[in-house]
């Protein structure tokens, strides 16, 4: 072939080639707002890990319609004024279709009042909020809120029969869980017989664990997501069960409990040494990529992840923000739990979502019980 | 009128114009970051005419920065008042405090002094997470209404930010009279010498506590006009950490320039956020900065264009 002759026909080909590499490499941008340093990370991290899996799985299986998949990971510092800052930076400058994240209540607050007018969804690891979110209904909310969780801790308080039940609480977000537990007591027949409150700073709270302690309760709830008081518990001669949130359902916090992480009961969501159909493959993934179990803040991320590109998959990649926001209004199987972005708190997560699971020598197990509304 | 005048009005009219066209040339996110700075430089102002002029070392900035946002959060969104009406609120409240606290505070001096402030500080920060009721704790206080004027809404980061540097210019302006005039004389004097200036008739605990009281002031507003830009509040946002930024604007500018507080407050805002691509490690590189800015330009950001021009007079 003549040299012109292969421009003639090559030109052409190598421009269709180049249309179609520019075209390919073209990617579908959601944003990951997570709180990865600073009092959050220690659950920023993990649902970092369960985002990363989503995206290598995602692209792996041909991306979303075709064109990849990219995440755009953005720190907020477990701060809500950096979360503002981000936000701004993913919808604006770099034109997010979704976001996943915020970790942290108060961030979720506070981008909502960025991302609500736009319509941009948010798949936020925070349960619903103050009143401000009732009427924000592109947050969608990867956990439960605080009323559940104190539901689900006093379901298993009145399945054991405890009565006289203690509470040890951070001034975080155990405070906000307290504040709607502490209004509970008559509906699952518990009395509180003491209550205790420690800084989220503290490093030590033995004094306020030997109060609880004191008042002989039959069970003792915590709501923290530190190890602190469970250490302080022990140290005390605690013997009574104890019951805690599932913030501290995680291997790296029940390393740090050390001897006291036996005999806690979590009421949680993704027990990985015994997972739930559901949940199989979720975890043997998680597993190959990083070689250890997975715990549900990683589930969650995995999740948030999943969810959008289910949304954009059936909404096109290039929908319009509003239409994108309708599409993940929908059930959802997850392997954190089967949610519900139907639902009037925009999770529809309740108490059957949850497991209960007993730490024995680090090992989480799966408990018989289950709760119903 | 002389030369160097004339340079100075040049230089400030460039300024003014190039300030005037960046939230069209800029990207929305560099726009939020100078409104973040406008608002910083408000509040640092407070706490570097503390510093600059009386030598006095606040630690306490983020307990008026709180109870501004918190008065303009309550009254608009649980109360229902104008919000221009919250930030006078915040205002009063916050220089009533000062007054309080300062009254037996600001005849301590030094380390006890500053440590002082800092316990001011630290129990309004417990306050903040204790008094949900009023501050909503850790959920904080969301939905608030954007400031306006005639129906024109400052709804978004570019029309904030003229009305935030608008009003940052006014109070830079005022606070240079403040200091060139006969209180700036007495403040100085206060801070160089007490007892010669007691001598002199000078009522050194009045002044500190009425500069201590429009620190608390400028906190305030600086607080109200933020939660009204984030249209959220909530405690970790008025921490003692961020009184510590409020004090390293002074302190990186150059305590003694009131002009020079922007810089501090620029630099505050924008280097962390340049970092923070470093991950875990942005906090360090950012200590290695302060400590570089402070060591190096002991004079601070604001004496740099005096250093060049020293230079250049060799």
């Amino acid at each position: 072939m003549s040299l012109g002759k292969r421009i003639f026909f090559g030109a052409p080909a190598l421009a269709m080639a180049l249309i179609g590499a520019s075209a390919a490499a073209e990617p579908v941008r959601i944003g990951a707002l997570l709180s990865t340093t600073g009092g959050l990370a220690g659950l920023g991290i993990p649902q970092r890990d369960g985002v990363l899996l989503a995206q290598k799985l995602i692209n792996a299986n041909g991306g979303v319609g075709g064109e990849p998949l990219e995440i755009l990971m953005e720190d907020d510092g477990s701060n809500p004024d950096a979360a503002m800052t981000k936000v701004n930076t993913l919808v604006h400058s770099q034109g997010v279709k979704a976001i996943v994240g915020p970790t942290g209540i108060a961030q979720t607050v506070a981008i909502g009042s960025v991302t609500q007018p736009l319509n941009i969804p948010v798949l936020a690891f925070t349960g619903i909020g103050p009143a401000v979110e009732n009427a924000r209904n592109c947050v969608f909310h990867m956990t439960p809120a605080q009323g559940l969780n104190a539901r689900a801790l006093l379901s298993y308080a009145k399945e054991i029969g405890a009565k006289r039940v203690g509470v040890l609480h951070d001034s975080g977000y155990g405070q906000v869980i307290w504040g709607v537990m502490s209004k509970l007591g008559d509906e699952f027949g518990v009395e509180f017989v003491q209550v205790e409150k420690f800084e989220l700073s503290a490093s030590d709270a033995t004094a306020q664990a030997a109060k609880v302690k004191a008042s002989e309760p039959d069970a003792v709830i915590v709501l923290s997501s530190l190890a602190t008081p469970f250490r302080n518990l022990r140290q005390v001669g605690l013997t009574a069960p104890i019951i805690s949130v599932h913030g501290t359902a995680t291997y790296e916090i029940v390393k740090a409990m050390g001897d006291a992480a036996d005999n806690i009961v979590h009421a949680e969501f993704l027990i990985a040494e015994d997972p739930l159909p559901y949940q199989v493959e979720f975890v043997a993934e998680f597993q190959k990529e990083y070689g250890r179990l997975p715990k549900h803040f990683e589930a969650a991320g995995y999740d948030a992840v999943m969810a959008t590109v289910a949304a954009l998959k059936r909404a096109s990649s290039n929908a319009a923000p509003d239409a994108l926001c309708q599409e993940v209004r929908t059930p959802y199987q997850g392997a954190f739990a089967q949610y519900d972005f139907t639902a009037k708190d925009l999770g529809g997560l309740t108490l059957s979502s949850f497991s209960y699971s007993l730490l024995t020598k680090g090992k989480f197990s799966r408990l018989p019980f289950k709760a119903s509304q | 009128m002389t030369k160097t005048v004339l340079n100075g009005r040049l230089a400030f009219a460039a300024v003014m114009l190039v300030g005037l066209i960046l939230p069209a040339v800029f990207e929305r996110h560099m726009v939020d970051l100078l409104v973040y700075a406008g608002l910083y430089t408000i509040a640092g102002l407070g706490v570097g005419l503390l510093l600059g002029q009386c030598g006095i070392v606040n630690l306490a900035q983020a307990l008026f920065y709180g109870i501004g946002a918190y008065a303009s959060a309550y009254s608009t969104v649980t109360l229902g008042w104008s919000p221009w009406s919250g930030i006078l609120l915040g205002i009063a409240i916050s220089v009533a405090v000062a007054l309080v606290i300062g009254f037996p505070l600001l005849r301590l001096h030094g380390f006890f002094l500053a440590l002082a402030t800092l316990a001011a500080g630290t129990i309004g920060t417990i306050f903040f997470f204790e008094w949900d009721w009023l501050t909503g704790g850790t959920l904080g206080i969301g939905g608030l209404p954007p400031l306006s004027v005639l129906g024109f809404e400052f709804n978004s980061p570019a029309r904030f930010y003229y009305l935030v540097w608008a009003v940052v210019i006014i109070l830079l302006v005022l606070s240079s009279n403040l200091v060139s005039g006969r209180p700036g004389l007495a403040m100085r004097a206060l801070r160089d010498s007490a007892p010669a200036a007691e001598v002199m008739a000078v009522n050194i605990h009045a002044i500190r506590t009425k500069i201590f009281a429009l620190s608390a002031g400028l906190g305030a507003l600086a607080g109200s006009l933020f939660a009204h830009y984030s249209t959220y509040v909530s405690v970790e946002s008025f921490t003692v950490q961020r009184s510590i930024v409020f004090l390293l604007i002074p302190v990186i500018a150059g305590a003694r320039s009131i002009w020079g507080t922007v810089a501090g407050a620029l630099f505050v805002t924008f280097v962390p956020e340049l970092l923070s691509g470093f991950g875990d490690a942005h906090q360090m590189l950012f200590g290695i900065m302060l400590v570089l800015v402070v060591t190096l330009m002991p004079d601070g950001l604001a004496g740099i264009p005096a250093r060049v021009a020293r230079r250049f007079a060799r």
